[in-house]
Order: structure tokens, then C-alpha cells, then sequence
């Protein structure tokens, strides 16, 4: 029964053609972004070239700030569209476990987004390694080209893809929870980026902290740091552990509220 | 009668168009949702205005003393050069050629010169850093210049060294002049400064202002400043009347690399530091009281696009074009109506941000004499109050051709949040060239209108590297090019 469920919802999900076009968007966007980014940073900059400290995976993997709001749409979208159309009706009607459908539909999002985001990161370090030397960040300069063989960067980049799947969950729980695309979009970018804005422009160093600490974007992207991890207001594993805590707390709330009211 | 015929068809028009605008603004105030909205986005960019001010501060103030001094009339500013000078007394000239100047690091060996290097003549009150004075110095990239007490500024021709200077003494009127040769002189300009003894130490000035370094570390953008040295050369140097012959060096000021020599009449002097009014540490206060926008912003977007999507959702817009078949003004006065909304929702919470918010940025130590008091009376916050609705209407209107481009909330919603919100985020963590060129290529450009304070590459804010015009213009092209082709799509496609 179960199974049969997440089969329905992947058959939903895969026949909207959007749902492609998103996931297209997401891995692209990750790639360019991040090769962007990369591009525009060079060890010129620096004092000297070996006294940057720029940490290259993350600089690489920069891609995801973009990517995320593709996430955010296609996550959204796979339950607020249904309450758009009234979908959900026939939905519940068939399926009167409402909890198993919002699960069913979180299994079904959190594998595209999780194939396209590692489609998307895999591009990312392949981008970051053919630009890289070329910006200064080469061996002698004290920088080893990108690897999955290393622990730190391999820790990063699954990571990226564990960051953009508890995005779409986020998203999904608030969807769930606000029915309405708009509604459900507009805050969910709210949370992500004006909160990790706000860790910027407030200059008080506590507060700032707090922020970074506490807001889901600059909390669950720690877990791309591979370098001056002392310089961080929170750990990487600590700080993906806060993201998926609001993840959690989406997603519950989304489904209760799905449970109690009137579709 | 053609005449009649053509003026009631135009009074028709113009019936029409008066209707086609209180229809689409009946749909707009009719939907207690979006007006709810609206009042949000007043509310909340005022709370986050409040907050983030309150999250802000500075020691400015205490650091401002510790290398600035108290001037001529007690406000800080920056004193410091190599002064060769005799005591003279009563009305006096002196002349001088600056022959060569040069840059030198700190490990003495020759460099580039600072554009603001000075060389040149000074009658000051004494040795005293801060005390009053006049001088007229040349330098390698501003030309010759004849200023006194830190403030007034005349400005010569834009020759560099070689160049004779004159300073003539006549009470407390002192005039400059300059010439190539020294015998065709041309007046720079007279300056009063009456807080001059009759006593005074007149002579050779040589300075180099701080150089600005910009470094990057550990995936962010820092600022420092560095010291800088120049060397001059003096020759045909003549003090009249009441020479006495003994020049003396003096470090005027914070600064202890300076030092000169004489030999036949020709005077080698090396000197650091600058005279200067102290010019603030470049924050934006008008600014800072508006951050709370960016949410206003993304509440803006989204009213913006579901004033179009809902019709389309609903199938309204076909009614919608059946009575007004014209689809370039349905879009043109839904334009109208939410840039008007918007315009006043924007005017609201920046004038209450910036009300609530100086009280507290003041408290926060944003506050005189490192920072200007900042109140309405001033036209350039008017500028910023007015600048801050705008970027909300425009954004409105680019929200709304977006819509009517995509026919979707969800893509036009994140296209627009995309574009203008977080550019400013990704601006934060890249160099200063990319991160300037990023809010001259994106809307988010649009912010720069709230600020009051000359564009600077030395904030990590990236808003704050371009100039408010800049601004503008990125925002509005965007808005225009949007709505140029959601007019031309609205014509070709079926509603």
C-alpha cells in the first residue's frame, strides 16, 4: 500500500512538465552560479597567493544559493499545486491516510531534488577544478585541485546535496502548512535569504553570531566549510543539524495541519 | 463635423481610460488579502528596520581621537606632514619651486607617488598639530591647490611638479599664487584666516596621504589603510621680508618618518601624513535606518505578481480583455495602480523607519561629530525617503510584468526574489570589482537609492559601491525591458 503511494505520487510528480524543467534549473544553476563565483575570485586579491585562505570547495559550491530557489519552487509546488486545482480532494478521497500522502510526496520530491543537486555539485568541484589553478589556486600556492578523495570536500558536496534536500522538505512543510503558492514561496525564500541578509548587515557581533548560528541558510550551508573551521559561528554537522530541525518542525506542522482541516 | 467627432472620440478615450483605472484599482483594494499584505509590508520593514538598527554599532566616536586632533574650531581632523620652517611675524611672502617629487616606501627605495601627495608652502599658527594655517601645495594627480583651516579649497591649474609656489602675508588675508618659470605668476586664489598670530612659523610642507589596501582573506573582502611617503625637492626658496637662514625640521602630527636635508640652497624633504577636515568612516546612516526594504521588497514582489496571476488562475483576465480589448493599457493601468500602492506603502515605512530608526543608531554611537545628525530637514534624506519608495514601486512593476510573462506565482515570485534580493547576499562574500558589477547588472542595484553618502569600494555592503543614479537605472531598465515584453506577449498570445 505504501509502496503503491509513492508510486502514485512519483507518477504525479514525474508527468508535470515542470517538475523536469525545475530540476534542470536547479542542477544548472548550481553548475553556473558556482563557476561564476569561482571566477570572479583570484588569488590576486590576497596579501600574497599563499596567504588567502580561501576555502575553494565552498567557493565552488557557492551555486546552491541560486539553486535553492528552483528546489523551493518544485517542492512547493508538488503539494500547493494540488490544493490549486483541488486535486487534493480526489487525492484524500482515494487515500484517506493524509500523513502517508504528505510522506509519500516528500519521498517522491526528495529524490529529484536530491539526483538534480548532485548532478548540480558534481559539475560544481569539475567546474571548480578546471578554474581554479588558473586564479592562482594552484599546488605550489598551497592549494591541492578539488577531490572527493578528500574527506573534507567529499563531506561538502554530499553535504550541498543533503542541504538542498532538507531545502525542498522546508519547503514542502510550509507548502502543506500554507496551501497557497504564493504565500507558501514568499516565505520560504524569506526564511532562507533575509535572515542569512541579516547576519550581514547587523554589525553587533553577538547578534551576528546568533544569526548565523541560528538562521536555517548560513546554519545548514556550514556544512560546506573545509577550511578556518575555527572561524565559524557553527560546525558543519552541528549546523546542518539546526536546518534540518526547521525541516522537521515544517514538516510536522505541514502534515498536522493537513490531518485536522478541511481540504 | 470632423472636429466634433474627433474631440468626442478622444473625451471617449479618455472616459475609457479613467474606467479601465478605477476598475483595476477596484480589483486591487477589493482583495482584503493584498491590502492586508500591503499594511504587512509597511509594518514589517519598519520592525525590521527597528531591529536591525538596534543590532548595529560603532566606536567610531572613541577611536576618532586617537588619530585625529581637535582643529581651529574643535573638530577633528587629520594634521600631519614634514614642516621645514622659520618663525616670521607680520606681513610676509615666500617663495619656492617645487622641482621633482617623488614616491618612496616605507623601506625608503623610490615608488609611484599617492595622487594626494603634497609639496608645497604653509604659514601655520605653530607647530602644534591642529593649529590654524594656509597653504597651497602641489600634487601628482590633483594640480595645485590653496587651502586653509582644513576646509576651504582653491584649486589652481592641474600641473604637477615642476611649479613655483608663492604665499603672500597681508594681515590676515593670505593669497596664493603659481608659475611655471617664476617670473609669470597667476593667482590661485585669498583666503581669510584671522585665527593667525602675528607671530607665526612659516616654510616647506611635504606629506602623503594613506594609501587604501583592499585584501582579501578567508573567503571575505577586508579594508585597511597603509601609510604612505613622498620625497620633495625645493629650489630658488626666498622668504621675505626677515629671513634668518635656520630652517628646522618638524614632524607635525602622528607621523615620525620625516626628514630633509639642505645643500647649495636646494632642500630634499620627506615627509608622510595629510591635512584634512575628518571625513567619517563612510557608513551610511540614512541608509542603515532603511534596511527593513528588503523585506518590504519581497512582500512588494509577491502582491505585485498575484495581481496578474490570480486573473489568470481564475480566468478573470479574459473577461478582463473582453471589455477592454486594448491589452497594453489593461497592463499599462495595472502598472499605474500597483507603482502608485507601492510608491505609498514605501513612502510610509521609510519615513517611520527613519524616524524610529536614527533615535536608536544615535544611541548605537552613529553619532557626532564621527557621523552627521540626520533629520528631515536635510534634502538628500528626502532623496533616500523618496529613493526607498521608488525602488518599491518599480519593484511592483517589475513583479507584475514578470507575472504577466511567466502567467505563474511560483516562477515570477522566485524570478523576482532571485533578481533582486539575493544578489545582495551573494555581493557580501565576493571581491569588491565582481560584487560592484553585480549590483550594476541586477535590480538589487535598486537599493543604492536609499543611500546618502558617496559610492565607496571600502563597506562590505556591495550596495554601497555604486552610485544611486546607478542605481536607478539598472532597476528601471529592468522593469521597462519586462514590461516591453510582457506588452508584446500580451498581444501575440491567447489570454
Amino acid at each position: 500500500m505504501t509502496a503503491r503511494l509513492v508510486v502514485a505520487e512519483w507518477t504525479k510528480l514525474r508527468t508535470v512538465p515542470s517538475t523536469a524543467w525545475l530540476a534542470l534549473a536547479v542542477a544548472a544553476s548550481t553548475v553556473l552560479l558556482g563557476a561564476l563565483a569561482t571566477a570572479s575570485v583570484d588569488t590576486s586579491q590576497c596579501p600574497s597567493a599563499t596567504e588567502c585562505f580561501e576555502d575553494t570547495t565552498k567557493l565552488a559550491l557557492t551555486g546552491v544559493w541560486l539553486s535553492q530557489s528552483a528546489v523551493v519552487v518544485l517542492a512547493t509546488l508538488t503539494v500547493t499545486s494540488e490544493f490549486g486545482t483541488r486535486m487534493i480532494q480526489t487525492t484524500f478521497a482515494v487515500m484517506p491516510r493524509r500523513p502517508a500522502v504528505v510522506i509519500a510526496k516528500a519521498i517522491s520530491v526528495s529524490i529529484v531534488v536530491a539526483a538534480a543537486g548532485a548532478v548540480g555539485v558534481l559539475g560544481s568541484v569539475a567546474a571548480g577544478r578546471i578554474i581554479l589553478p588558473g586564479n592562482g589556486f594552484t599546488i605550489e600556492n598551497g592549494y591541492e585541485p578539488l577531490s572527493f578523495a578528500d574527506g573534507p570536500t567529499l563531506r561538502a558536496s554530499a553535504g550541498t546535496v543533503l542541504y538542498l534536500t532538507l531545502v525542498a522538505l522546508l519547503s514542502l512543510g510550509i507548502g502543506a502548512l500554507i496551501r497557497d503558492t504564493a504565500g507558501a514561496i514568499t516565505v520560504t525564500l524569506t526564511v532562507l535569504y533575509l535572515f542569512s541578509i541579516a547576519a550581514y548587515l547587523v554589525n553587533d557581533p553577538v547578534w551576528s553570531e546568533r544569526l548565523q548560528t541560528y538562521s536555517p541558510m548560513p546554519a545548514g550551508l556550514a556544512i560546506q566549510a573545509t577550511t578556518n573551521l575555527d572561524r565559524l559561528a557553527v560546525q558543519p554537522w552541528p549546523g546542518i543539524g539546526v536546518l534540518a530541525a526547521y525541516t522537521g518542525a515544517a514538516v510536522a506542522a505541514g502534515v498536522a495541519a493537513v490531518k485536522i482541516r478541511d481540504v | 463635423m470632423t472636429t466634433s467627432l474627433s474631440d468626442r472620440a478622444t473625451a471617449e478615450g479618455r472616459g475609457r481610460a479613467g474606467r479601465v483605472l478605477r476598475a483595476e484599482w477596484t480589483k486591487f483594494w477589493s482583495v482584503p488579502r493584498w491590502v492586508l499584505a500591503m499594511l504587512a509590508a509597511i509594518v514589517l520593514t519598519f520592525l525590521m528596520s527597528v531591529l536591525s538598527a538596534s543590532g548595529s554599532g560603532t566606536d567610531e566616536n572613541s577611536a576618532i581621537w586617537d588619530l585625529y586632533v581637535p582643529g581651529p574650531d574643535g573638530r577633528p581632523v587629520q594634521d600631519s606632514f614634514h614642516f621645514v620652517h622659520q618663525p616670521a611675524s607680520g606681513d610676509l611672502t615666500i617663495t619656492a619651486q617645487v622641482a621633482s617629487q617623488e614616491g618612496r616606501t616605507l623601506d625608503a627605495s623610490p615608488a609611484e607617488p599617492e595622487a594626494g601627495a603634497m609639496a608645497g608652502l604653509v604659514i601655520k599658527e605653530s607647530t602644534e598639530a591642529g593649529s590654524a594655517y594656509a597653504a597651497i601645495v602641489v600634487t601628482p594627480g590633483d594640480g595645485v591647490r590653496l587651502h586653509a583651516n582644513f576646509e576651504t579649497v582653491h584649486t589652481g591649474s592641474t600641473e604637477a611638479a615642476p611649479r613655483y609656489l608663492r604665499l603672500t602675508r597681508t594681515g590676515a588675508t593670505i593669497t596664493g599664487f603659481e608659475s611655471a618659470d617664476g617670473t609669470r605668476w597667476s593667482e590661485v586664489g585669498k583666503v581669510d584666516v584671522p585665527e593667525l598670530p602675528d607671530a607665526v612659523e612659516v616654510g616647506m610642507l611635504v606629506g602623503s596621504p594613506d594609501g587604501v589596501v583592499v585584501e582579501r582573506q578567508f573567503g571575505s573582502t577586508a579594508v585597511g589603510k597603509t601609510s604612505t611617503i613622498s620625497a620633495a625637492e625645493f629650489d630658488n626658496v626666498s622668504l621675505e621680508p626677515g629671513r634668518t637662514g635656520f630652517w628646522r625640521g618638524d614632524d607635525i602630527g602622528l607621523h615620525g618618518v620625516g626628514q630633509f636635508t639642505e645643500a647649495q640652497g636646494r632642500f630634499t624633504i620627506v615627509g608622510s601624513g595629510d591635512i584634512a577636515a575628518y571625513s567619517g568612516p563612510g557608513d551610511d546612516v540614512v541608509q542603515l535606518s532603511l534596511i527593513g526594504f528588503i523585506v518590504g521588497v519581497v512582500v512588494v514582489c509577491a502582491v505585485g505578481v498575484l495581481y496578474v496571476t490570480t486573473e489568470y488562475k481564475h480566468g478573470m483576465i479574459r473577461t478582463s480583455f473582453t471589455v477592454s480589448p486594448q491589452r497594453g493599457r489593461v497592463l499599462a493601468t495595472k502598472a499605474i495602480v500597483i507603482a502608485g500602492v507601492a510608491f505609498a506603502v514605501g513612502l510610509i515605512a521609510a519615513l517611520i523607519s527613519f524616524q524610529l530608526g536614527q533615535p536608536i543608531l544615535r544611541e548605537n554611537g552613529f553619532a557626532p561629530p564621527a557621523f552627521d545628525t540626520m533629520s528631515l530637514s536635510d534634502p538628500i534624506v528626502w532623496r533616500a525617503i523618496t529613493g526607498s519608495a521608488i525602488l518599491l514601486a518599480l519593484v511592483a512593476v517589475l513583479s507584475l510584468c514578470i507575472a504577466v510573462i511567466t502567467r505563474r506565482s511560483a516562477s515570477a515570485i522566485t524570478l523576482v526574489i532571485a533578481l533582486t534580493v539575493l544578489p545582495l547576499l551573494a555581493g557580501f562574500g565576493l571581491p569588491a570589482g565582481p560584487a560592484g558589477w553585480l549590483m550594476r547588472l541586477t535590480p538589487a542595484g535598486g537599493f543604492a537609492l536609499q543611500r546618502v553618502v558617496e559610492p565607496t569600494e571600502h563597506l562590505v555592503d556591495p550596495v554601497a559601491m555604486i552610485a544611486p543614479l546607478e542605481g536607478l537605472v539598472v532597476l528601471l531598465a529592468y522593469a521597462a525591458g519586462a514590461c516591453i515584453l510582457a506588452g508584446w506577449l500580451l498581444n501575440r498570445r491567447d489570454a
